[in-house]
């Protein structure tokens, strides 16, 4: 198992560097002069070389390149253009901000969609199947943004008993995290029922009715520890579209969060800021998916360590 | 054990499970009666389609759907098995009669350790902790015949052989000493020289332990070895009953003389395998006279047009010969003639 883990993390120091590699030529590959297009067309020949010299546009690729990793283990993404401020600084609070958002909108996500795939599994061709799975197109269909509005307009104004924006409260966090949640549910509850499905009808459950266990363990315990193998892989690519999804959501709610803060620095073509965030958001869907990997080894014991 | 002389362990009488399908009922068993008696064997046995596996998954209701029981009793030690309710049967599944299945490779839940699926038997049914129910699981692997029992219960099912994960089934099903002991084709899907050490096994448990064995299989050489009493099944019906020796000694069945002619054989020379022509009717098309006259090289009209009762023979046996029952009817008074099959299975 240890040997796996360390396996797994050698693994990821290629992706890593690629990572950084797209990170680093978004200054680069902007058309035109980097620094013209960001200080903006009033700026004089001596702000503009300034710039340069800041940023080490002067240097050759290969040089910039390595001292953009050297800072980037020193956690030194560099400095704001529009502020000054260290992008790290700027960057830590807005997202930790945003993968609270995520973790919530996966509360409900893996709830809601584990609950309801169950369920549907175990009333197959019934009422509640179908039920349950047009509710479920209806959630994937559904832009969030929208889920959103909605709420705000039934929650916030009609019943006037949620706050319609900002984030720190318990009555914050319940709309953005539904609006989040709703379409992962729906992929989650799908993907449950036709993996619960696959695995009702195997022999190993029929020996678990035949020890004499309850219908409910032989649901849960017996038939949904194997369903959830190829689950557990969709929740992590959930989790991955929630970081990048938050944007949206974080919009209708007016949370200060990593997507905004993105948004922001691109009108504004604060492009230092916006390379720290798409590292940032690119190591932690890497680091999640290495997560599924050892929740996938540990809930199926069949993977080979070869 | 529970039972005496009086009550068997287990007593169906008219059997009736049907599958509903689209297409309209299909009675898959259709009319089976049998009963066995406490440290007694009844074999069933009949090709593919035959009906075997629905009567044994039908005692153990474990029928799915689409599938349903709709007539017959089924009494364990006197109980009626089918008026209990879910949650009373599911304290007896396991306990007082259990089953082992034919896919020793696919039986075994995979994220499980293997002591733990014993354990869990023993868990539910002896109210046991769960250190008492783990000792419990190593002493039935010790009891199954596997080495290194306190190792072996660690480990999960695909680090085992298909023999051993039959062993494994083996001590899950025996766990709890059930009265009854159902074992699906158990050793059609291992290997011929583990096939006998696990019938071995099984028949050195019952003496052990004195519970009943219906053992289901298409294989007359593992009836001749295990059971001391035969069921034949065709179609869906009891085409034949007898105690082991009868049943070899003389089959009366033109389907029984089939299935046995079609045991390869090694001490006369023969070109080519026997076999019986054709397939087991499908139950959607079933023939309204007996069932198995389609491929009876001795039908006749009357075979075609009524459907034959099981019975005790009344006519074309000779005196002095023990027989079980049959369903044919060459052995009844509407019979005019000889016995066309006389002589042809004697071979056995």
């Amino acid at each position: 198992m240890h040997i796996f883990i360390l396996r797994r993390l050698l693994q990821l120091i290629p992706v890593l560097f690629g990572v950084t590699l797209v990170a680093f030529l978004i200054i680069q590959l902007v058309p035109g002069d980097v620094a013209q297009v960001m200080a903006g067309e009033a700026a004089s020949e001596a702000q503009l070389e300034q710039m340069r010299e800041n940023l080490g546009l002067n240097d050759p690729l290969v040089v910039q390149y390595g001292r953009f990793l050297g800072d980037l283990i020193m956690f030194d993404l560099g400095e704001s253009v529009r502020t000054g401020q260290p992008v790290m600084d700027i960057i830590a609070p807005r997202f930790i901000i945003t993968v609270e958002l995520a973790l919530w909108g996966m509360v409900v996500a893996v709830s809601v969609g584990l609950f309801f795939g169950i369920l549907s599994a175990t009333y197959r061709n019934t009422i509640r199947d179908y039920g349950t799975m047009t509710l479920a197109v209806v959630g994937l269909s559904m832009p969030n943004f929208w889920l959103g509005l909605l709420l705000i307009y039934w929650f916030s104004i009609q019943l006037g008993v949620l706050p319609t924006s900002g984030w720190g409260t318990w009555q914050q966090v319940i709309m953005p995290a539904i609006t989040m949640g709703t379409a992962g549910a729906a992929v989650i509850a799908r993907m449950t029922r036709s993996s619960m499905l696959e695995v009702i009808d195997q022999d190993y459950v029929r020996t678990a009715r035949a020890k004499g266990v309850s219908e409910r363990f032989v649901v849960y315990k017996h038939a949904f520890r194997n369903a959830l193998i190829p689950v557990v892989t969709v929740i992590g690519l959930q989790f991955g579209y929630f970081l990048s999804g938050a944007v949206l959501t974080e919009n209708v709610f007016a949370i200060n969060g990593l997507g905004r803060l993105v948004v922001d620095a691109i009108s504004q073509r604060d492009f230092p800021v916006v390379q720290g965030a798409v590292i940032v958001l690119a190591i932690t869907f890497v680091f999640v998916n290495f997560l599924v990997d050892i929740a996938y080894r540990v809930l199926n014991k069949r993977i080979d360590l070869n | 054990m529970a039972s005496n002389e009086q009550t068997p362990v287990l007593e169906v009488k008219g059997l009736q499970t049907s599958f509903f399908t689209p297409d309209g009922e299909v009675k898959a068993v259709d009319g089976v009666d049998f009963s066995v008696n406490s440290n007694e064997t009844l074999g069933i046995v009949g090709e593919s389609g035959s009906g075997k596996s629905i009567t044994s998954l039908s005692v153990m209701r474990l029928i799915q759907h689409p599938g349903k029981i709709v007539g017959g009793t089924i009494e364990l030690s006197g109980e009626d098995l089918l008026k209990k309710s879910k949650q009373q049967f599911a304290k007896y599944r396991g306990n007082r009669l259990s089953m082992i299945f034919q896919e020793p490779m696919t039986s075994l839940n995979p994220v499980f350790t293997v002591g733990s699926q014993i354990a869990e038997a023993v868990r539910i049914h002896k109210k046991l902790d769960k250190k008492a129910a783990w000792q419990e699981a190593v002493n039935m692997l010790k009891l199954v015949g596997i080495p290194a029992p306190e190792d072996r219960a660690k480990r999960y099912p695909h680090e085992l052989s298909g023999g051993m994960r039959q062993r494994v089934m083996i001590a899950i099903a025996l766990s709890c000493d059930p009265e009854l002991l159902i074992a699906d084709e158990p050793t059609t899907a291992l290997d011929v020289t583990i096939q006998a050490q696990i019938l071995e096994l099984i028949k050195e448990l019952q003496e052990k332990s004195g519970m009943a064995v219906l053992m289901i299989t298409h294989d007359l050489g593992v009836i001749a070895e295990t059971a001391d009493k035969v069921v034949v099944m065709y179609a869906g019906e009891v085409v034949e009953q007898a105690d082991v020796k009868t049943l070899f000694k003389r089959p009366l069945h033109p389907y029984t003389q089939g299935l046995m002619n079609a045991i390869p054989r090694h001490d006369i020379d023969l070109d080519e395998l026997e076999m019986i022509p054709g397939t087991v009717p499908t139950p959607q098309n079933m023939p309204s006279g007996c069932r198995f006259a389609e491929r009876c090289p001795y039908a006749r009209d009357l075979c075609v047009e009524k459907h034959p009762e099981l019975a005790t023979p009344s006519n074309n046996v000779d005196e002095g010969i023990t027989t079980g029952q049959t369903r044919c009817w060459i052995y009844t008074d509407e019979w005019d003639g000889p016995n066309p099959t006389k002589g042809v299975a004697t071979n056995q």
